[in-house]
């Protein structure tokens, strides 16, 4: 079964016009998006359909891939719930709240909840040490989070609700993020 | 061409070298050795070990001097006067070791690792990490013939490096870049490359190893000797390691003007072909059965057969330089007959004396180092990845240097990424090349080769392989092409022994260095050293000698080194020839399928006992070295003939291979290619007669000879029986992809599994030569390209036919 749907394949192929002749290969992190916004991770089929789109290896494009945090290769749940452990939000008492995001989701770092609803993720930084410590659900910043609002969050993502961000829109999903992410959504 | 000249110091002492050039090249000039795991000469640079620090004055940090180029004045200190330096190489050695185990005594590599000897000499004695080491599944298998040993592994890249920067085929990648950092092969796939192997050889550490080789020898049991290796025209030079008389591996040796460090897997895994249990070393002859004898028994029984007979021989390309020159000479003097030959591509003709002339040209010729320079170059009928593997990657290289390539092919070939294609049916070549000729073509790929050439001048390669001897003009408009540019072209044989056999005059038309045999100023500059020739008719070649053998006009056939039934488009005829000549005499290193067939069988030494020559496709003629002796009663090839000479009651001349060399010399010198490039007509644009060409070439890796035992090497890239078809003439034929089909031709039919694709020309059909169950040659009638129809099978009816061929699937 093809990941991309022809209607999909088609918004790879524009994705991959974007670049220039013989760049074509930039469009790779777009496209890995691309795939995980239809199956929530990047599987071995949907690498080889981005290594089939670009003309390249599937080695290549897994090389890639392996690298980002955002991209997920293992099983992963409807929404992400990264935590910074990194030195400012450390020093801000991170190493609490990444406990009770823990203790809350009730499944090891990286893997999925039974119910597949949530991914914990350990992330080494945000890019916000201002706002320390910060937590991430579906790649929307969460700001200055207390172990009781990490909490809050996962219960409210239990209950089907997505919190508001500390900024922007939060998406829908991790799958609805990864759209985005390929530059698809209309916010984007 | 003039290049800057920097003047530095290393150590003190002072050395001037090219501008650009790295430091680590300009220590080597000055015979100081910089320890180093990811530098190799011929990748970029990556700095990825740390290994190779040194010092250079003025500056706070060290330097990788496998990275950092010379610069004016500088002075760079090395382990050998920093202790700084010093200091930073060992800790790093002793970074490397952190979780690299020291199972030096198992390891493949051990006794010939760069990291065990390395840090003998440059690391720390002892470590001091004390925590576990990382383990991993042991080995990993990349491939059927590549494993990784992954906690053996140092990140150099080299590997990876070599699959993106010289092979173009990137199986193999770094995974995870970070603390988890890895060489890895995507989930679920094959390391399907045929240079696989030379990322094993340029492992620094135990990491890769071949699966052939894995717990076979240590690098101390072995004797090695230095050679070439057989398989095909590139000559790519070798080194043969025997462990108690058992060849047990192939090793590339470095040359530049050859193959760089490069071997394709075939080269480096088909070694096992002299060590075949198949291989017959005594001499026998048919009585009741096929008996044991002795060699003068033989010859006797030959001598017997032949005098006053008429006598032909055919070969396979696979002889060595000296043993086709000794053919030559006792087919013409002993035997007096011209029925020799040892090709089995004819275009007829005019066009045939080109081609073979055009081989022995020295004016003509191009070497590796012409195609690495050039600007512009028209590959045309050659897929140089599967023929001549090793000069696809001088092709990568030139392209990688800003040469335009243009392949002009049935097929598109592995150099799809860098090469722009012109796909033309077979037969058509010739047409294509004479647009290029006319800088005809325009805004199309045929236009742009023009101009290309047109631009490059002088810088232009013109590169023909073998299938365009196969239609007439076709290699005559390649030659007119080059000329009308000023570009370098040659004639490109697929086969070790082609470029020697044409060059002895292995040929039923031409004497050594290309002289005709009907012409008497030609003829008479032979005849100063092999005496007056009796027969000065020219012969027939070996399609004619198989079709005179099938209406009984030959009474003895002499295979030297072929099959026949195997290697000739044509197994009908190679059968009817077979069953109607009253003697066939098998030289060889096994009968195989000709048992049935052979009134003697005389035993030939094989590639690794002799001392001899094999000239590349540029012409080039290189030594090849014994590695032991003879095996058994077998003997070389020009040692027979000589044998065959004295049975016939007379001489060859030479008892020695020096007296042979010696004699051969002059003779071999190639004679300028005089004329115009042969009566001149418009090719034209083809007619169609049948509905599809089928056309064919042996694969890499297939059921040839010299693959037997290579067991891993064909689980590893052996591909099972196919048809390409494009889909334009598939969907008027309702012919769907991964199903089967039935082609049939004039000489018979088979069933085989369909890729339809559009990277073969429309109109043309394409199936390898000789995979596992289906020999391509059951469908042809002595010409490599066929007129043929496909249909599609239903599986029923595919399942319930007969004379299915068992092919895609085990038992």
């Amino acid at each position: 079964m093809a990941v991309l749907s022809p209607e999909l394949r088609g918004e790879a192929e524009r994705i991959k016009a974007r670049y220039p002749a013989g760049r074509e290969r930039s469009a790779m992190l777009p496209l890995l998006y691309l795939v995980q916004s239809v199956e929530g991770r990047v599987t071995r089929d949907g690498l080889r359909e981005v290594a089939d789109v670009l003309g390249l290896k599937t080695a290549e494009v897994e090389a890639v891939a392996s690298f980002y945090s955002m991209l997920r290769l293992r099983p992963t749940g409807a929404h992400v719930v990264s935590v910074c452990t990194n030195l400012a939000c450390a020093l801000r008492g991170a190493k609490e709240v990444y406990a009770a995001a823990h203790d809350a989701i009730g499944s090891h770092a990286e893997e999925m909840t039974e119910d597949g609803l949530l991914t914990l993720h350990e992330e080494e930084c945000l890019g916000a040490c201002d706002a320390a410590p910060v937590v991430q659900v579906d790649f929307a910043n969460h700001d200055r989070v207390t172990p009781e609002r990490m909490r809050e969050l996962i219960e409210a993502l239990r209950r089907g609700e997505v919190s508001e961000p500390s900024a922007g829109r939060a998406p829908r999903d991790f799958k609805e993020a990864s759209w985005i992410l390929a530059g698809l959504g209309d916010g984007a | 061409m003039t290049q800057e000249a920097v003047t530095l110091t290393i150590d003190g002492k002072e050395v001037t070298v090219p501008k650009g050039t790295l430091i680590i090249r300009a220590a080597e000039q000055l015979g100081i050795e910089i320890p180093r795991f990811c530098d190799h000469p011929l990748l970029e640079p990556a700095g990825a070990c740390r290994q190779c620090y040194v010092e250079v004055e003025g500056q706070a940090k060290l330097f990788t001097s496998c990275t950092a180029t010379v610069a004016p004045g500088m002075a760079v200190r090395t382990q050998n006067s920093s202790e700084v330096v010093h200091e930073a190489q060992v800790a790093n050695l002793e970074f490397l070791l952190l979780n690299h185990p020291l199972d030096c005594p198992i390891c493949d590599r051990g006794g010939e690792c760069p990291l065990q000897d390395q840090a003998l000499a440059f690391g720390p004695g002892e470590s001091r990490y004390v925590e576990a080491k990382r383990t991993f599944e042991k080995p990993i298998p990349l491939s059927p013939l590549v494993g990784l040993d992954r906690e053996r592994c140092v990140l150099c890249a080299r590997c990876t490096r070599f699959c993106d920067q010289i092979s173009g085929d990137r199986f193999i990648e770094l995974f995870a870049r970070g603390a988890g950092e890895r060489v890895s092969i995507a989930a679920g796939e094959d390391f399907l490359s045929p240079f696989s192997g030379n990322t094993i050889q340029i492992c620094p550490v135990g990491a890769l190893t071949a699966t052939p080789y894995r717990f076979v020898a240590r690098p101390f049991d072995l004797s090695s000797v230095d050679t070439v290796c057989p398989h095909c025209s590139a000559g790519c030079n070798v080194k043969l390691d025997v462990r108690r008389g058992k060849v047990v591996r192939h090793l590339a040796r470095d040359n530049l003007d050859v193959n760089d460090a490069w071997l394709c897997d075939k080269g480096r895994f088909a070694f096992r072909f002299p060590d075949d249990e198949r291989r017959v070393t005594i001499p026998l002859l048919r009585d009741r059965g096929l008996e044991p004898t002795s060699f003068g028994e033989v010859m006797d029984a030959i001598g017997d057969w032949s005098r006053g007979k008429r006598v032909a021989f055919l070969t396979g390309g696979r002889l060595a330089d000296e043993d086709a020159y000794a053919l030559s000479k006792v087919a013409r003097t002993a035997f007096v007959t011209n029925d020799l030959d040892h090709r089995r591509e004819f275009a007829g003709g005019e066009a045939e004396r080109l081609a073979a002339v055009a081989v022995t040209d020295r004016a003509l010729s191009v070497t590796y180092r012409d195609v690495e320079r050039a600007k512009a170059i028209v590959v045309a009928g050659l897929d140089a990845e599967q023929e001549v593997p090793i000069l696809h990657l001088r092709l990568r290289k030139a392209a990688r240097r800003g040469a335009r390539i243009f392949v002009l092919n049935p097929r598109r070939t592995r150099l799809w990424d860098v090469a722009e294609h012109v796909l033309c049916r077979p037969g058509q070549e010739a047409h294509v090349l004479e647009q290029i000729v006319d800088g005809e073509g325009g805004d199309s790929g045929v236009g742009r080769a023009a101009d290309a050439l047109r631009e490059a001048g002088e810088a232009g390669v013109v590169l023909a392989g073998m299938r365009l001897a196969e239609h007439p003009l076709a290699a005559d408009v390649a030659l007119r092409a080059a000329r009308r540019t000023g570009a370098r072209f040659s004639l490109v044989p697929r086969r070790a022994g082609d470029k020697g056999a044409l060059a002895a005059g292995v040929h039923p038309r031409l004497l050594p260095g290309g002289r005709r045999v009907d012409d008497p100023g030609e003829r008479a500059e032979v005849e100063a050293v092999w005496g007056e020739l009796k027969n000065v008719v020219p012969g027939r070649n070996a399609k004619q000698i198989l079709e005179a053998a099938a209406n009984r006009e030959i009474d003895v056939l002499f295979l030297v080194g072929v099959d026949p039934l195997r290697d000739f488009p044509d197994a009908r005829l190679a059968r009817h020839a077979l069953e109607n000549v009253p003697y066939k005499v098998v030289q060889s290193l096994e009968l195989g399928s000709l048992e049935p067939f052979a009134d003697a069988f005389l035993p030939a030494a094989a590639f690794p006992e002799r001392d001899a020559h094999f000239t590349t496709w540029e012409g080039r003629a290189q030594r090849i070295r014994p590695v032991r002796g003879p095996a058994g009663l077998s003997r070389p090839d020009w040692e027979i003939f000589a044998g065959l000479a004295r049975a016939m009651g007379g001489s060859l001349g030479f008892e020695s291979l020096e007296d042979l060399q010696e004699e051969s010399v002059g003779l071999l010198s190639p004679r300028a290619f005089s004329g115009g490039a042969s009566a001149w007509v418009g090719a034209g644009a083809p007619q169609w007669i049948d509905e599809l060409t089928l056309f064919t070439y042996p694969l890499l890796v297939d059921e040839g000879r010299l693959s037997e035992g290579a067991s891993e090497l064909k689980a590893a890239l052996e591909e099972k029986p196919f048809l390409e078809i494009h889909p334009v003439d598939a969907d008027k034929r309702s012919i769907a992809d991964g199903g089967e089909v039935r082609v049939r031709t004039q000489a018979g039919q088979a069933v085989v599994p369909v890729r339809v694709t559009p990277d073969i020309a429309e109109g043309s059909v394409f199936v390898p030569f000789n995979q596992p169950g289906l020999a391509a040659n059951t469908l042809l009638s002595g010409r490599f390209t066929a007129g043929a129809t496909v249909e599609a099978v239903a599986a029923a009816e595919a399942a319930a036919d007969p004379e299915r061929l068992t092919v895609g699937g085990g038992p």
